[in-house]
Formats: structure tokens, sequence, C-alpha cells
């Protein structure tokens, strides 16, 4: 199949509709994932997904079509995106306006040491098998599961600016869970790296660094502490959070926050708003001083990352808050003009099938200066979390609670007992403008959520949170569960 | 979209192809016509289609999937050899007994409840989105939501001589009417049918309920008598379901069913059935494996009943599959997407004239487990909270969050009302009812303490 001849056969199409703007994608998509649940193999699965997507601009309204039916031609498919473009245009306020962007072309193939995909399948279930025996030798267990997951995704852009580009991403994902289910209502249970595993944008690499063996015994230890566990005391604390779980909290009360079509009502009827309107950009104290928050689609082996977004717009770093202050918003082509800014690149869709929409690629809180022993030590009454378990925040991204796998006491600078079911609640601002702490660069990771469900029909997007340990004043901990 | 024997046709081919033990083949295509609109403005709209072929092979108990949208004879041998492959590859399953044969899923000559409609065009949903705008701006609020329209193909093969196909269409149209700040009102409506939605109903709910939203007062934390509109009673059903009715979390015992056959576990009012062939979902009639759907029982006023189950579940529990399959390694398992909830005999007018002191809400946001094995949520209450004092709605009320047990809250249900809706959420569809609960869990959202710093 001659994809650019397709793609230009399109765009023609697409300009005798009169369309201001076009582009076309197609992607392969190739997915493998293998598991084990309790020590018996889920069924491993191997999936292939490729398709065309037209979107258009007529009339200052989008369109957008997409198929894998190869009866369905590329003309047919422009003609079904431009009706939908003109029936939008039958209700709109305002026309799209596209902001300025350098027409792109090249090629972007992720960083990876070993093709997952050219790893036999015998070695992927015998490193499993390894680690599933691992954690069953701790004999106190009774439930645990682990999996690794690959995705090999390849994408062809085209726009009627002239951009041609061609991506390929490799992503890998591995993550163990085991824990010690006394009755149905009494279950402990502790995840490495973290409930959801870890994903990158990397090779088979990534599971010898991740390197299971090593933690299986901690785990194993910090599950039996749980079983003897009081639970979270209801009091304001100070509050430190591991890495994982700050991901969380970027992720939920800066990231999504701060995507524009949704600061723009775009999202209301689903996903929600956010407090951070426009009116705020520029003088917003999001947070403390030492908080700087950046957008980076370009970091090294971030499960966000790519070489273009899905408008052609190039992956970049850019502050979203700046000394605490907000100065940026993640957004599209369509989106940024409405605050003066260009697109940071943010323009994204699950797949060929899906419309782009605006979502995070990584959220950055750049490392501080603070060793975890310091962190730790410096706090003479609190609690420490780990493992993020429940998440929930309202439509505005202001006010949240979450709930996390363990947590310990801190007592006179020292950790202390554990504490079952720990939670905390607050409201964005106030919760990062009482950071008081950053962990160091030894403690940063770039976190990959690889299921971040937004708009309808729902798309997951794979992103990036990255994070070191993070320390809070006089936070709520311990609501009732 | 693919037609019946063209489908039909692709199953049997990838049947041929397999030399595995026990050989299934699902195919699954979807047609989404979607209207999305913000401040009174199409901001999405979207086609789009994709066809999925599921190949399942199973060697000496071993498993091995393979999924593929190319559908041409190379693209289904190559998916079918994948399948075969890692199934040579893959550590036997013990607990894999047989998908299952002719008897247990006879070829059913009604494919679905009712027909889905192929003429609906984006120009019919635009003038719905049109009309929803125009009765905002009549109240000087505008409209945000979705109008979806789904046409799915199902059609089911195996080695064992089983075969079904089936079609059908799903619609729904959601509805936040907003104004100044947090000043919102929500509708749905749902058909299998988009041209028999009742657009003007939700429309008309949405506009009404932003319209008394203004000027929310604050209420203390507390435990509160609560009247919840249907929605918000689907989507408590809707985590009770997935903690508790699958037959997957039967097997593991993580269930609020398990061992419980016949003990009360919720108040007597609630009784949840599961009813597919229900012609209010217009859906198939068969499920993922074939399997004809049967109605089942899970809580019948108040005490357990049964759990939904596909074939290796129903294996592993020694029962019937009740026809629950889900699509292929779904990482669920079964569960049931049809729920109906019996209904009381009160009005809602008739609940809230019988409060002194209670809380209306509309529906939840962001719903998330708090404590799965006490089926403990939260959540905050969203687009439309209000105040009932001497059996009337009064004032707005900030949005309050919730950390309440599902069960505990059933339990405490004083009424239900004879008004049901069908409430679309995820893949699930539910008719349900208002209820009337007391000592429900409500705390402020944004405490005193952080009034002006956030």
């Amino acid at each position: 199949m001659d994809i650019q001849k397709i793609a230009m056969d399109g765009l023609v199409a697409a300009s005798m509709h009169k369309a201001s703007y076009c582009d076309i994608r197609y992607e392969i998509i190739t997915d493998e994932k293998l598991s084990y649940s309790d020590g018996d193999p889920d069924p491993i699965e191997s999936s292939l997904s490729a398709g065309w997507a037209v979107r258009l601009l007529i009339n200052g309204a989008w369109g957008f079509a997409s198929t894998d039916d190869p009866a369905i031609t590329i003309d047919k498919l422009t003609v079904r995106a431009a009706a939908i473009a003109k029936a939008s245009a039958k209700v709109s306020q305002r026309p799209i306006e596209l902001t300025p962007s350098p027409v792109e072309s090249g090629e972007f193939i992720s960083r990876y040491k070993k093709d997952p995909f050219t790893v036999p399948l015998t070695e992927k279930i015998a490193f499993l098998t390894g680690i599933d025996e691992a954690m069953a030798s701790h004999a106190d267990i009774n439930s645990r599961s682990c999996f690794v997951s690959f995705r090999k995704l390849e994408k062809f852009f085209y726009s009627s600016e002239g951009s041609e580009q061609h991506q390929v991403l490799i992503q890998s994902g591995s993550g163990i869970s085991m824990g010690i289910s006394k009755s149905r209502r009494e279950n402990y249970e502790r995840s490495y790296p973290k409930a959801a595993g870890q994903y990158e944008l990397k090779g088979y690499e990534l599971l010898d660094e991740l390197d299971f063996k090593k933690h299986i015994p901690q785990l194993a230890d910090e599950i039996k502490q749980l079983t003897t566990a009081t639970a979270c005391p209801q009091k304001n604390a100070t509050l430190v959070l591991a890495g994982n779980i700050t991901s969380l909290v970027i992720h939920e009360s800066i990231g999504h926050a701060l995507e524009l079509d949704r600061v723009f009502g775009m999202e209301r009827n689903f996903s929600g708003i956010s407090f951070a309107t426009p009116d705020n950009l520029n003088h917003l104290q999001y947070g403390a001083d030492i908080v700087n928050v950046s957008v980076d689609a370009s970091a090294d082996g971030a499960l966000g990352s790519f070489g273009w977004d899905d408008e052609g717009v190039k992956s970049k770093k850019i502050p979203l808050i700046k000394n605490g202050i907000l100065t940026d918003y993640l957004s599209s082509r369509d989106t940024a003009g409405r605050v003066n800014h260009v697109s940071t690149g943010n323009l994204r869709a699950e797949g060929w099938k899906n419309i782009p929409i605006v979502r995070m690629s990584n959220t950055i809180l750049e490392p501080g200066d603070k060793s975890f022993a310091d962190i730790i030590g410096e706090v003479e009454d609190g609690i420490y979390m780990d493992g993020p378990t429940s998440w929930s925040i309202d439509d505005l991204r202001k006010n949240f609670q979450f709930g996390c796998e363990i947590g310990w006491e801190i007592k006179n600078g020292k950790l202390a007992d554990a504490v079952k079911n720990p939670t905390f609640s607050g409201c964005t601002t106030q919760f990062w403008n009482n950071c008081d702490a950053i962990g160091d660069k030894s403690q940063f990771v770039i976190q990959g959520t690889p299921n971040c469900g937004k708009g309808q029909p729902g798309q997951n997007a794979r992103t990036g949170e990255g994070a070191s340990t993070t320390r809070f004043l006089n936070i709520e901990v311990g609501v009732q569960s | 979209m693919i037609n019946q024997s063209h489908a039909m046709e692709v199953l049997y081919r990838a049947l041929k192809h397999s030399a595995a033990d026990q050989t299934e083949a699902v195919l699954m295509s979807e047609k989404t016509d979607l209207t999305r609109f913000a401040e009174s403005t199409i901001n999405q709209n979207i086609s789009q289609e994709e066809t999925t072929l599921v190949i399942t092979a199973v060697n000496e108990k071993k498993v091995g999937i393979a999924t593929t949208n190319d559908l041409s004879n190379d693209g289904i041998k190559k998916a079918v050899e994948s399948a075969v492959t890692i199934s040579k590859l893959q550590k036997p399953d013990e607990r894999f007994v047989s998908f299952p044969d002719k008897e247990m899923a006879p070829k059913l000559d009604k494919t679905v409840t009712v027909e889905a409609n192929l003429d609906f065009t984006p120009a019919d949903m635009a003038e719905v989105v049109l009309q929803a705008a125009k009765e905002a701006k009549v109240k000087n609020l505008t409209a945000s939501g979705a109008f979806r329209h789904d046409i799915n193909t199902v059609a089911v093969a195996n080695s064992l001589g089983v075969e079904q196909f089936g079609r059908f269409g799903k619609s729904e149209l959601s509805l936040t009417i907003s104004g100044e700040g947090e000043q919102s009102g929500y509708g749905i409506a749902f058909s299998p049918d988009p041209s028999k939605i009742d657009y003007s109903t939700a429309i008309a709910k949405a506009v009404d309920i932003a319209s008394r939203n203004i000027n929310p007062i604050v209420l203390p934390d507390g435990q509160y008598t609560v009247i919840l509109e249907p929605a918000a009673v689907g989507q408590l059903l809707l985590f009770l379901s997935f903690l508790g009715f699958g037959g997957r979390t039967m097997a593991q015992r993580r269930s609020f069913l398990s061992g419980k056959t016949g003990e009360l576990i919720t108040g007597e009012k609630i009784s949840i059935s599961d009813e597919a062939d229900n012609p209010i979902f217009g859906t198939l009639l068969f499920d993922y494996e074939g399997v004809p759907k049967k109605r089942i029982t899970p809580i019948k006023n108040g005490t357990a009943g049964e759990g939904a189950f596909d074939s290796y579940y129903a294996n592993l529990m020694q029962t019937q599959p009740t026809g629950h399959s889900v699509q292929p390694n779904n990482g669920f398992g079964p569960y049931p997407k049809h729920m109906v909830m019996q209904p009381g005999d009160k009005t809602i007018e008739e609940m809230i004239a019988s409060t002194e002191k209670g809380v209306l809400i509309t529906h939840f946001w962001y719903i998330n487990y708090l404590n799965p094995m006490r089926t403990m949520i939260t959540g905050t209450t969203f687009d439309g909270t209000f105040l009932i004092e001497n059996g009337q709605v009064g004032s707005a009320i900030k949005n309050m969050r919730t950390n309440q047990s599902i069960l505990e809250a059933f339990s405490n249900a004083e009424m239900l009302s004879k008004e049901r809706i069908v409430y679309p959420q995820y893949a699930s569809l539910m008719q349900v009812p208002a209820m009337k609960i007391n000592n429900f869990n409500l705390v402020q959202e944004t405490k005193e303490e952080w009034e002006g710093s956030c």
C-alpha cells in the first residue's frame, strides 16, 4: 500500500470540499501482553490494528472520520468528514482558528536497546514465571499478579500545510502486586513500582531496570506490617508523599487542570472543567516558590514522549508553572490562540480511529534539593504515604481525595509504625502552596500512566508524570474508609 | 458496515485455518457517530468505525489470543497462526475446560430485540444540539454535552459448531446546561433508536435544574437523608455490580455475594436483576461466546442471589454459564450489563414531600473505590444538589463529597420511586428508580479553613 499517495489523494479531495485545513493519519498499532494471576497464566494476547483518519476544517468547523474498512476509499472517508464538518458549522458560536505552526517533515524513531517484538515469547514467559515464583516463595502471600506489556506504534502524518511525518514508538510496561487476603473485608496489598506498573518509551531492557526480585522481599515485609497496622489517624499533619503518589497528584491536579480545552469548557459534560481560568495566567500562585512544573514531550524514555503530536507540532519542553506561578497551559493549535500562545504540542489521539484532543504528554515537577533522609528527618510528627490506590477530584480539578496502599507515621524525624488505608484530601492551590520540600534528582522518576481516560468516545492516553518525594504542611489525612 | 454473510465468512475462514484443539472466533464491528458540543457550539463531530476479529486458540489447555482488524485472507490467517503459536508456547491453564458447545449455545433465530436505525445522520444530530442551545439561551445559559449513536455488530463461531450473529443500536444524549461559575444542570436520555430518543425532556430537565442551581449554600458535614435521582442510583449500582455481581469476583471470593446466597445483604426494598432481553435496552440476545443471555437476579428483596457467568467461571464455580461473557480477555470477567432495579410505589414528588430535612442529589462526579471490600466509594455530588426542607426543594447546595458504603446505603433505603429511567454509563445500561436513603455520609468539599487560599 502506497501510504503517501493515498494520503495525498485525501488532501486533494479535502481541497475539493473547500477545506481550509486537513490532516490525514495512518497508524499501525501492535500490542502484546502477558500476565499471571495467583500463579496461573492469563491468556497471552497479541493484537494488530491499523486504519485511516481524516480531520478537516470547513467553514470554521471540524469534521472527523476514521475507518479500517478497505472498501472505504480515502475519497469516501473525506466526503464523510466533510459532511460532518458542514453539520458542525450549523451550531457554531466561534469559527475555529489555528495558531501558526512550522511545517515539519521527518522521521522519529524512539530510542530502545532491545525491540520487545523480537524477543521470543518463551523468554517473556520465563521472565514472568521467575517473578511469579519469587513472589510465591513468601509463605504468607496468598494473592499475587504480574504482567509485561509491549506496544509498537507506527504513525504516518500528512497535512494540507505540507508536513509529512513518520514516527515509530516502542513502549514497554511491567509491574507486580502481591498481598494477603485474610477475609473478603480484610485484604492487604502492595505493588511495585505502583498498582498499574511502570511504562516507559523503551524496549525490553525496561524489565531488567525494574529489578523486581530485589523489591519482592521488601513488599512482602510491608504487607506483613499492614496486617498489624492501625488505621490512618484522622488529623491535619505534615504529609510526605512517595514519587509514585506525587505523580498521580500532579496528573490529576495540575496536568488535567491545565488542559486548555477543559479550561474553555469543552469537556464540561464529561471530563469536567478547570478552576485555572485564563484570567489566572501569569499571576495565579498555583504552588509554593519551589514548585516548578513543565510539559516535556521530548523527555528521553518517558511514556508520554513522541516526535510530533497528532497535528504535527514538534515535541518540546515548556514551563507551565514557574516558581509557583501559572505561566502556560497544555494546548493545541485550535485552543492556544485563545490565550495568545502557540500550541504546546499536546493534541493527541489514542489511535488511528480517534479524533485528537488536548492531552498530557509528560508533566514534570522539577526535582528539588532534598535527600529522602532530610525530607523525613525534618518532620517531628507526620505521615509518609506510598502506592496510589484511590483518587477522586471534582469537576473543577480543585478539591481532591487520594488513598494509598500503605503509610507510616513519622515521629521525631524517623519512620515509625505502619498505618493502613491512608488517605489525604486537599484543595489544589492550597495543597501545592503548602509544598515545603521536593526530593532531589536521585529520587526523580517519570512515572508512566498507560490509561489516562478522557473524551467521548473514551480515549486512553499514555502519559508521563515526573516526580520525586514531596512534603506538604498541614494536610488533612485519614478520612473514613 | 459488515453484513451477516461477510461476517460469518470471516469466522468460518478463521476456524478453517486453525489446527488447535479448540478455536473461537469473535467479530466485533462498531460504527460510532458522536456530536460533542460545549458553549453551545459543536466542538467535536466524528464518525468512526472499526471491525475487529479476535481469535482464541486452545491447545492442551494452553490459551492464546490474537486480535486483528486486517480481514483479508492473509490477515485472518496470520491472526490464527499467531493465536495458535502463542497457545503452544503458553503454560497450561488447568482451569480451562471447554468453549461452549451447541447445546449450551443454540443458534438463535431472533438476533436482536430492537433493529438498529442506520439512517440517522450528523445533520440530524446537529438539529438536536441546536434545540438544546436555543432552549439554554432563553435562560441566558449555554449547552454542553454529547449525542452519541452506535451501531454494533457481533458474530461468534467456534470449532464446536456454535454460531451467532446480531446487530443492535445504542443512542444517548448527555447534557450539561450551565451559566456563570458553578451554575449547572444535568439531563440524560437513552434509546436504542436515535430518532426515538426523548431529547426534549432531557433538555427541559437540564435547563430547569441549572436555572435553580444558583447561590448555593454550604451544608455542614454529617449524615443526611438524601433523595438520589435515578442517574445517581445508577452510578452506585454500576460500581456495586463491578464489585460483586461478576463470576470472576465470585470465583476469587472477593464478591459480597460469595457464600451468602439466601442471606440478607442489603435493604429488603432492593431487588436487582439483569435482563438483556428487555426491549428497553434493545441489545444482543447472546454473549461473546454465543451463549444466549439468561435473566439473573443477583439481589432479591435484599437477599443475595445468583451472579453472572461465562463458561470459564461457570466451570470454576461448577455452575452453568448465564450468557454474560464480555469481550475476550477483557480483564474484568463476566458481569451484568443490562441491570433492572425494581421500582417502589412512590412518585419522586411524594418522596420529597415526605422529607422534613434532606438533600436532593441529581448525580455524582468522579466516583472511585475507597475500600472495595466494604463496597466503599468516594465521589462528589454534581450538577444540581438541593436542600429539602419541610417537604419542599429549596436552596442549591455547594457540591459535597461522599465516602459511603453502597450496600449500607441501600440498606438504609426508605423509599424507591415508581418512575425509572434507562441510565447509560460506560458499557452498561441500567433501568433505575430514584431512592430515598437515610444516614447518607456527606462532607464539605472545600473546608472553611481553605477558603481564600483555594
